[in-house]
């Protein structure tokens, strides 16, 4: 028994060991379209070889908090994250770089949204008459099901949500926030306009029980981040020539995954709202 | 009047302690409801569960990428764990009388698996070793404590009669475990239940097991996906008993070693700076040096952290385990029958058997989803979603016991039966069972953050997504004590009421 | 050469006297009963007798402490633990040596189990449970035995047959028995037993169950 304890240890860490130095792994904070993740962007990372003469992977993970730590633990290097796992993810690893951007990140917008029997009506300034209501946010780690409606929300009320809300859930998703508010499980939900739009599309959506009230101001989101220690390895420039491939990225099959037209260029600055309001809740020390 | 009515009473004689103590706990769980947030707010849940029922008749096998791969990483994951658990485990019940073994087994299984392997991700990424981590710690600490029970509940009488001068271990091997060697062997077979359990729910946290693909159909509503997962699920574990032979435990276990994936480095540095930094309280952290501004700093953090997230916590975390140990109770009851031969046919407890391995594997936060559209956030999803998978469980197990009952041949039938001598004769193995799955629907409150109830395990969550690793790990050792706590509490009951955790035939 | 030599012995169980100033004294080679009713302190008195061999007997206790998971092989193996290493004993465990299987069968042949040899205790039915107790104290082949109603379990002829085996294999005996015409025609000495007190003593010889009477008389 002892012996074969000896052996699965040894065969593990025999596995664990052999690593691939030479290859680029990235991964995408699992947030949109979750199904054939793999197979999806397993093409995205042979694009990224193909175009860098380099070996790429993609790995998938589950949430926001593990994107963030994969690419701190330099087990990925580059990530497509959002507006607060990315501030979260530099602010941890030193040299770190926003690259590229989808068009639409540059004014994102987060829907808050209602059951018809709250018995609100879209509105361009602020819905006051959600205060005593039900309401569930995204993912805790979300910048648009998160972040944003919250920071909003303090603004506005000059208090923490679950003092301002009856009751305050946290849907982990963005469909799934739609489908609790569709269903009047809860009676408001803050979500990312594109899932909105998306599933709108799709015929999920039932205008005559959910529908929007609040659109917040626009606010940059989403990004492609890479870590700043890469050209020792991979050559000089490195950095460079993968912002270079991102934008040049032009296969809307691959570009559908994340699901952006192209990809435009983004700097560390540009998300500095989004650290600052991230201060300013609590969400980062 | 009332003297003949205390007489009366006293003829009756006084309830059993094990009566009194049920009583108790049913009037405490009765109070913690009127404590806890129960609200029923129907909206118009139908849409989304015609959609539900509709992916539910209609699976769909072909969604997943990947499935065979899923289905053999969650019984790999299960394995190895399991294995693992079981070597360090019978190894730490033999020193089950050191204080220190003892404490720290119960310090490692107060913590859930899900976070054992959020605390691993931090330090070994997605390596093959975070799964296997994740349950064989917890599950060391479980199987050290009930091997070392097994083994102290065993018959001492055979110690009698060895002959003097023989060596302390043959002793041991011949007189103490084979006895309870049987009974090492159908626990480790729930213990590798539970272990497939585990192994698919920590898919949710990203390990490339059934709970990977099956939160993420989930989360987006393709219910044909989910239907057809929860079915390939339910197969592995309504089957297990079939194809989980001892002797070919070694090949399994090779085949599990070579499946698992390789790719990932050990990283020293990492688990420097998690251990030395990312766990350090935010102004220690912070700090240049430990002086009285650093303490008050450090003070307020603590007080902050206490008031604000752990005292609630540890609250509603009570009032759901008191409520949901009691429905659980409850609900095994009512549903041992259905796999009972005392009650039913073969026929009809293949479908009994049928109900509690679906009710039973199916994880607590989907069933809380259902409940969730149905009756909106409070905690009563929570509590019926806990108290379903927990009376599940422990009415398989009574279910299964009741099976090597003798029963007399004149022996009343039906709800008679069930009154007069089933019932009392299981009660005491039932509370035995119950006070264990106490500790264990304790740790299960946490993973029911979508509901909106601020749990410990709700706060434990947020630190983690808020990569605040200092937070979460205050309020895992503030949980650990919680655990501890009622771990003690039901070891004392359960001694007192002298119940064991061996089945005894009869 | 007194072997047990007990003097002004008491003991109290749960507060009840059960021994009450016992003094006995039993040499080497003499073959004793311990008769009496139940509750007169025939078990407590073989404990103390036991303790104060420190072990070097073979011990037949009333509950008869088979392992009851482990085959009868086993079981009368656990006899002799003590003659060897524990390498052999785990070796034994897991497949026994047909050397040690030669031995053991010899014996469980005499009791009336070779047939059982392989199977769990557990699975047998009372006698043979007892009788597969007395082959393991017969195999530890102890100079003394030490039995606490050995034969309560079997049919006359077979208690018989135990015995005479307990009588050939072991020099010194003490049980404790119920039957007084086993009794007689087993042993040289009667110790009877009543009210925690010894009321009793002498050698068998011409000696009749009506003669023991008195003992259970209430």
């Amino acid at each position: 028994m002892v012996k074969k304890l000896f052996l699965i240890f040894a065969l593990l860490l025999g596995n664990c060991a052999t690593v691939q130095a030479q290859t680029l792994v990235f991964t995408a904070i699992p947030d949109q379209d979750e199904s054939r993740l793999r197979s999806r962007f397993d093409k995205v990372a042979v694009y990224l070889s193909d175009t860098l003469g380099v070996k790429v992977r993609f790995v998938p993970v589950k949430s926001y908090a593990a994107a963030v730590t994969a690419f701190r633990n330099n087990q990925v290097q580059l990530a497509w994250f959002g507006g607060l796992s990315g501030v979260r993810a530099r602010n941890l690893v030193a040299g770190s770089q926003a690259i590229a951007q989808g068009e639409a990140d540059r004014h994102f917008v987060t829907y808050f949204i209602a059951h018809a029997d709250a018995g609100l009506r879209a509105d361009a300034a602020f819905p006051r008459g959600i205060a005593g209501k039900t309401f569930t946010f995204g993912s805790k780690g979300s910048t648009s099901g998160r972040l944003m409606p919250e920071y909003h929300v303090r603004r506005i009320f000059g208090a923490a949500p679950d003092k301002v809300f009856s009751r305050v859930g946290f849907s982990g998703d963005h469909s799934r926030t739609i489908a609790l508010v569709q269903s009047g499980a809860y009676q408001l939900g803050a979500v990312n306009f594109k899932v909105w739009e998306n599933e709108l599309k799709a015929g999920k959506i039932d205008l005559k029980k959910v529908s929007v009230i609040w659109k917040t101001p626009p606010y940059p989101d989403y990004q492609w981040t890479i870590r700043g220690d890469l050209n020792r390895v991979f050559g000089a420039q490195f950095a460079k020539r993968v912002k270079a491939a991102l934008l040049a990225l032009r296969d809307p099959v691959l570009l559908a995954s994340f699901p952006r037209q192209r990809f435009v260029s983004a700097a560390n600055a540009d998300y500095k709202p989004i650290l600052e309001i991230g201060k300013s809740i609590g969400l980062i020390d | 009047m009332t003297s003949t009515a205390r007489e009366r009473a006293a003829a009756r004689g006084q309830p059993s302690p094990m009566v009194r103590t049920s009583v108790v706990f049913v009037g405490i769980a009765v109070l913690a409801a009127f404590a806890a947030d129960i609200e029923i707010t129907t909206a118009d849940p139908w849409s989304e569960f015609g959609r539900m029922a509709l992916g539910a008749v209609t699976p769909d096998f072909t969604a997943t990428e990947r499935l065979a791969e899923a289905v053999a990483m969650t019984v790999a994951f299960a394995l190895l764990g399991v294995t693992v658990a079981n070597i360090c485990g019978f190894a730490l019940a033999l020193a089950f009388h050191v204080r220190a073994v003892r404490v720290g087994c119960a310090v490692v299984r107060a913590v859930h698996e899900l976070f054992w392997a959020l605390i691993f991700l931090q330090i070994f990424g997605l390596s093959p070793l975070t799964g296997i981590l994740a349950i064989a710690i917890p599950y060391t600490g479980i199987i050290a404590k009930v091997y070392s029970e097994i083994l102290e509940e065993a018959d001492h009488a055979p110690l009698r009669i060895v002959p003097a001068g023989s060596s302390r271990i043959s002793v041991f091997l011949f007189a103490r475990l084979p006895e309870a060697w049987v009974h090492f062997k159908t626990y480790a077979l729930y213990r590798l239940e539970c272990g497939l359990r585990s192994s698919a729910v920590l898919g949710f946290v990203g390990l490339p097991t059934l709970g990977y693909h099956l939160d993420s159909a989930f989360r987006q509503g393709n219910y044909a996906e989910v239907s057809a997962l929860l079915i390939v699920f339910y197969i592995i574990v309504a089957t297990m008993r079939r194809w989980m032979h001892r002797r070919l435990l070694p090949v399994y276990l090779i085949g599990a070693i070579l499946m698992m994936p390789g790719g990932v480095d050990i990283s020293m540095a990492n688990i420097l700076r998690f251990l030395g930094s990312d766990i350090v309280p935010f102004p220690l952290r912070m700090a240049q040096s430990i002086d009285g501004a650093t303490l008050a700093a450090l003070g307020h953090w603590t007080a902050a952290m206490f008031t604000e997230e752990a005292l609630p916590g540890i609250v509603n975390t009570l009032i759901l385990t008191m409520i949901a140990l009691v429905v659980s109770g409850i609900g095994a009851l009512t549903m041992f029958p259905l796999i009972s031969p005392k009650f039913f046919g073969k026929r009809q407890r293949i479908f009994g058997h049928a109900v509690l391995v679906i009710i039973r594997s199916t994880p607590e936060y989907i069933l809380a989803y259902v409940f969730l559209q149905l009756w909106g956030p409070s905690m009563a999803p929570a509590i019926v979603a806990l108290s379903l998978h927990n009376s599940a469980i422990i009415g398989h197990l009574i279910g299964r016991h009741t099976e090597s009952m003798k029963i007399r041949a004149d022996a009343p039938r039906g709800v008679n039966l069930y009154a007069y001598d089933i019932l009392p004769r299981i009660y005491p193995q039932f509370l035995a069972f119950l006070f264990y799955r106490w500790e264990v629907i304790l740790r299960e409150t946490a993973i029911l953050g979508i509901l909106g109830i601020p749990t410990l395990g709700f706060y434990i969550d947020s630190a983690f997504a808020d990569v605040r690793y200092d937070r979460a790990l205050f309020l895992i050792i503030v949980t650990a004590a919680l655990n501890i706590a009622v771990d003690t509490l039901s070891r004392r009951i359960r001694s007192r009421l002298r119940l064991k955790t061996t089945l005894d035939n009869g | 050469m007194a072997l047990f030599d007990l003097h002004d012995v008491s003991a109290r169980y749960n507060g009840r006297v059960v021994l009450d100033n016992i003094s006995l004294c039993i040499a080497e080679g003499e073959r004793v009963a311990l008769v009496g009713r139940s509750g007169a302190g025939k078990s407590t008195l073989l404990r103390l007798l036991y303790e104060q061999c420190a072990g070097t007997a073979s011990l037949l206790p009333q509950e008869p402490g088979l392992v009851r998971t482990l085959s009868v092989f086993h079981n009368i193996y656990i006899g002799r633990l003590n003659r060897h290493s524990l390498w052999y004993n785990l070796a034994n465990l897991i497949r026994p040596l047909n050397k040690e299987v030669d031995a053991v069968r010899a014996i469980a042949r005499r009791m009336g189990i070779e047939e059982k040899l392989f199977e769990p205790v557990g699975q047998l039915s009372g006698g043979q449970q007892q009788r597969t107790a007395v082959a393991r104290a017969l195999y530890q082949a102890s100079p003394i035995l030490i039995g606490d109603e050995p034969v309560s379990a079997v049919d006359e002829h077979q208690a018989r047959m135990v015995l005479e085996n307990i009588n050939e294999n072991h020099t010194t005996v003490l049980i404790a028995m119920h039957d007084t015409t086993l009794a007689i025609a087993y042993t040289d000495r009667i110790i009877g037993l009543r009210d925690a007190r010894i009321v009793l003593d002498r050698p068998t010889a011409g000696m009749t169950p009506v003669d023991l009477d008195d003992l259970y008389r209430t």
